[in-house]
């Protein structure tokens, strides 16, 4: 998959006199310019309270400690909250996981009448803003009685326009062959679309769940809205009334919620980045 | 492709998702077509019908003008700068840099793995006007130090920043991999004609990848059109409104005055100012890759 | 297979059994002891660990009924926390009790979602008489109380002794007038060249409309008389009142035209405001805080002095059950019983609610060890009841635009002021019109 263009940027600044050396420094300056807000933000995690009004900003704490995160789940159960975010992220998933490889193979595999149609419903579901459909569904919501349940934050994402458009394509891959040997092996349907296309489809299946996950880790506007209580908090919601809370006058315990708060999926990436990053790539190929 | 028989017919498999599909994607935008008609507020327990008088209520409202402005300089904002960042830095990463390649790649990245919310919150410590690292080091510089989310000229950009910082990791990898999957034989025609690498990539390189840039702006207006975390946790809407954008104005209609008939309203209006800006956009684009290439 | 079958069987039935023990026994529960459960919906305004020792107030109360149980829910801030209430009434979902901000009454009134509390009161001869008079007026109408005062406030103004020192100023006299107030600004005011080190004084922002009221009360005028259903945004007092502002921040450029509430207690602790307008409620923080001595006084008086008070009433809820009402009203009771009172004053750093907290031991030790909590109190004196209106979330909208466009100098304050009152006489026609 690596056939990009030959090395000419190298050989174009040799040519000024300058050479890779200057294309490494770039390349560093940037990343240290997107990776200094989080590393200042441990940082500060990690300081006292008087040590963050320094007039000389410290990287490196002079007393570092690890109270802060201490009195972050004495504050608040930040704790719960990650449960509570696994509880949903997972939730989705494997609803989606469901929804989508059944949609997908009809899709990918037969032609019916209003097919396209169809197929059209899931692909505008894709472009829509999400933000624009939060007030009725709250109202749903509100009339199904299920304001303040984890289901609640569920629900609406259980179709999935996006993983239908990836696991169709993916179905496609699958060769006539494989299919009519299968059915001739009495294995068609939903058994095809369990034992065969779907283990065929595994890397897209990842793929998709990687950013799955990901973004509904990150989900804020609509747990906002349709839940309440502590006990279904999710931790950007937590985070968020956690800074209400704090108001923004204890920063260390603060910067602590934030690092907290962003553990979890960054652990993950960086043991599994090949994964991610391939997972995110794939998914703008296909588009 | 076969036509179906025999087993379960093709609408079975579709019913679940379509159930959802319709319930919380298309049953909502005729639901909010129908509430906006009505007056539906605190005062009105049940929603009575008016027509359109929300719609005249808010094309007469000097502030649904300054958040359509916001929203509008946000997003013509942060799409072209994310872009440039997001190309730039692929093209650069796209070289022979051995293992130093993940450090950059997850130093870029990283950033699209963080919810927003905590996003917004680094960079409200950050951009603290007494004590935060942004004004420190502009100080050093020897510049002004500003007031950043307080002063009503940088709030939008500082918002936009955070989202730029967050985002172009993502456009990124998309544009690595749309450069991965480069013809190498362009190219190396090119070197025979003596081309040097910036005639390649202004020739070869970005007309092949406009297709890629058409789903790199179309869905960075998705995103940016949709920015509310950002907003709600670093200024909520303030200061004077200044950044008051078109998601938060529905939440604080819908949600804080509890004016779900206006709330609808304004969100009738978001999904086709975003459907007119895309359309708008798709035809420009088009036009111009088919004389690229 | 066999053996796949039994197992399954048996781990159905065992299902079956533990659903049904489940349900037997949270029916016993339900029908045993009644016990009754309350929701409490209640706000932090102010910084600090509060969350705590309210729901630590709530357990010693739970232990103490054993037929009531509260569930306390933080709900974050006074603006959520009415978002939380609004939604969850109009769900049909009511808590059974909140803690409200106190403008937000007319709202609740509007969509008839609160109970009269004149009956229960009236089992408790001398009970309403001991709160301070300013404290109830944001609590009744028509004759009636609705409202009970919990955590309540003035805004008060901070000063930095150890800066007055420094440019020459008696470090014990804080100013008294709107006049000494520019004076001792402009002298404590740090500047090289455009660029600010010290402000003299900083109006905080985000309630700035809070301070705002204070100021017209000071100018001897009221921007919302809501027994009388007027408006008067752009009354003479108020646009002397803005001016002065403008003045201070455009004119004399001795304080920040914007911040934020969040930001200026620690704005004040790290040197960069001489003085400061914030709530009383932050003085636990600024004494945990501040490495100078600092003290806090009445607000500057231009015609008199003048406060308008701040915070939240407890609110009992329609729709819910009366066995409900009646335990919320033993739980409201209890916790503004003078202990309960003084020690969550001492705690928090707000106002005793009533007079007769002042006297137990908690409070009396606080006091005599640091007087500054007396100042709030002290200035109720020259206290109104805050303003309110109906749909008070918008009211709060109009009124901050108005003075955060002036305050920034892009209008003058009549013209920002005119338009707000325009904005305000459409958005409140029918409850002007007295419907």
């Amino acid at each position: 998959m690596r056939s990009k263009p030959p090395t000419t940027l190298a050989s174009a600044l040799h040519r000024i006199g300058l050479n890779k050396l200057l294309l490494h420094m770039i390349l560093i300056v940037v990343s240290t310019v997107t990776a200094a807000p989080y590393f200042w933000a441990l940082s500060t995690s990690l300081k006292l309270r008087r040590d963050v009004f320094t007039p000389v900003p410290q990287w490196i704490p002079s007393n570092p400690t690890f109270q802060n995160y201490l009195d972050l789940f004495y504050m608040a159960p930040f704790g719960l909250f990650l449960l509570n975010t696994i509880i949903v992220v997972s939730g989705i998933l494997i609803v989606q996981l469901v929804t989508a490889p059944l949609a997908a193979y009809v899709f990918s595999r037969l032609r019916f009448p209003g097919s396209g149609f169809l197929f059209g419903l899931f692909l505008v579901q894709m472009m829509m803003p999400i933000h624009a459909v939060v007030v009725p569904n709250y109202l749903t919501m509100n009339a199904l009685g299920l304001l303040d349940t984890r289901l609640a934050m569920m629900l609406p994402f259980w179709a999935s326009g996006y993983a239908v458009f990836l696991l169709r394509q993916a179905f496609r891959q699958v060769p006539r062959d494989f299919e009519d040997a299968a059915v001739i092996d009495g294995c068609s349907g939903l058994r095809f679309l369990w034992h065969v296309l779907l283990p065929l489809a595994k890397p897209t299946v990842i793929a998709f769940s990687l950013i799955s996950v990901v973004t509904h880790w990150n989900d804020f506007l609509w747990p906002l809205i349709v839940t309440d209580s502590p006990a279904v908090r999710t931790l950007t919601i937590g985070l968020a009334m956690f800074v209400q809370q704090e108001s923004g006058a204890d920063w260390p315990v603060l910067m602590a919620g934030t690092v907290f708060v962003t553990l979890p999926l960054l652990v993950l990436f960086l043991v599994y980045q090949r994964r991610f990053i391939e997972s995110f790539m794939f998914a703008g190929l296909k588009g | 492709m076969r036509t179906a028989k025999g087993n379960l017919s093709p609408y079975l498999y579709l019913i679940p998702s379509l159930v959802f599909l319709v319930a919380f994607t298309y049953y909502p935008i005729f639901s909010s077509v129908y509430i906006s008609l009505h007056e539906w507020n605190l005062f009105t327990r049940e929603p009575v019908f008016i027509g359109l008088e929300n719609y005249a209520i808010l094309f007469g409202d000097t502030l649904f003008w300054r958040v359509a402005r916001n929203t509008l300089v946000y997003v013509v904002g942060t799409i072209p700068l994310t872009m440039v960042m997001a190309l730039v830095m692929a093209i650069l990463l796209n070289e022979r840099l051995g293992w130093m390649r993940n450090v950059y790649r997850v130093a870029a990245f990283y950033p699209t793995m963080i919810p927003m919310a905590a996003a917004a919150m680094l960079w409200v410590w950050l951009l603290n006007p007494g004590i935060g690292l942004i004004n420190h080091y502009l100080m050093q510089l020897g510049l002004p130090r500003i007031e950043w989310l307080y002063n009503m000229d940088w709030a939008l950009p500082a918002i936009m920043l955070t989202a730029i910082w967050k985002n172009f990791g993502y456009f990124m990898l998309i544009y690595l991999a749309g450069l991965q999957n480069m013809p190498g034989e362009l190219y190396e025609a090119a070197d025979l004609e003596g081309a040097n690498f910036f005639q390649k990539v202004r020739h070869i390189t970005l007309p092949l990848l406009a297709p890629t840039t058409v789903f790199v702006v179309v869905v960075g207006i998705i995103t940016s059109f949709n920015v509310f975390d950002l907003v709600h946790l670093m200024t909520q809407g303030g200061p004077g409104n200044r950044t008051n954008v078109i998601v938060y104005y529905i939440y604080q209609n819908a949600f804080r005055f509890s004016d779900y008939g206006m709330g609808s309203a304004l969100t009738v209006v978001f999904v086709v100012m975003i459907l007119i800006v895309i359309l708008v956009l798709m035809r420009f684009l088009e036009r111009r890759t088919h004389y690229e290439v | 297979m066999l053996n796949g079958r039994r197992l399954r069987n048996l781990v159905r039935s065992l299902l079956v059994v533990v659903a049904v023990v489940g349900l037997l026994a949270s029916q016993a529960s339900a029908q045993g002891e009644r016990l009754v459960r309350l929701t409490f919906y209640y706000p932090v305004g102010v910084a600090g660990p509060l969350a705590r020792v309210v729901d630590g107030m709530v357990q010693e109360f739970n232990a103490e009924h054993p037929f009531i149980e509260v569930v306390p829910v933080y709900s974050g801030d006074y603006d959520p926390t009415m978002m939380k209430v609004q939604t969850a009434v109009r769900g049909g979902n009511p808590p059974d009790i909140a803690v409200v901000e106190i403008s937000e009454f007319p709202s609740l009134l509007a969509m008839d979602a609160i109970v009269p509390l004149d009956d229960y009161i009236a089992q408790h001869p001398g009970y309403i008489e001991a709160f301070f008079p300013a404290f109830l007026d944001n609590s009744q109408f028509e004759g009636q109380i609705w409202g009970i005062p919990f955590q309540r406030s003035t805004p008060v103004l901070y000063w930095n002794k150890a800066a007055f020192a420094e440019v020459g100023l008696d470090p014990e006299s804080p100013p008294t007038t709107w006049a000494e107030l520019a004076d001792y600004a402009q002298r404590l005011t740090v500047r090289s060249g455009t660029e600010v080190s010290r402000w003299g004084v900083t109006i905080s922002g985000g309630w700035n409309d809070w301070l705002f009221e204070a100021f017209v009360r000071q100018s001897g005028g009221q921007l919302i008389d809501f027994h009388g259903r007027e408006i008067k945004f752009n009354s003479p007092e108020a646009v002397e009142a803005l001016g002065f502002w403008v003045e201070l921040m455009q004119g004399l450029k001795v304080g920040p035209p914007h911040s934020t509430w969040a930001s200026t207690p620690p704005d004040f602790v790290a040197g960069r405001t001489a003085m400061l307008y914030h709530s009383t409620g932050i003085m636990t923080f600024l004494k945990s805080s501040a490495d100078f001595p600092f003290g806090a006084a009445f607000m500057p008086a231009n015609e008199t002095y003048g406060a308008a008070v701040g915070g939240g009433n407890f609110f009992i809820f329609e729709g819910i059950p009366q066995e409900n009402k009646d335990a919320a009203w033993t739980f409201i009771h209890w916790i503004t019983s003078p202990e309960k009172a003084s020690y969550w004053s001492a705690a928090s750093g707000y106002v005793a609610v009533r007079a007769d907290a002042y006297e137990l031991a908690e409070m009396q030790d606080l006091v005599t060890e640091h007087p500054e909590y007396l100042v709030a109190r002290d200035q109720l004196a020259y206290g109104h009841g805050k303003m309110m209106a109906p749909a008070y979330q918008r009211v709060r909208e109009i009124l901050k635009s108005a003075l955060d466009d002036a305050q920034a100098g892009l209008v003058s304050p009549q013209v920002a002021l005119d338009r707000a009152q325009e904005e305000m006489e459409r958005t409140l026609r029918s409850w002007i019109q007295g419907r």
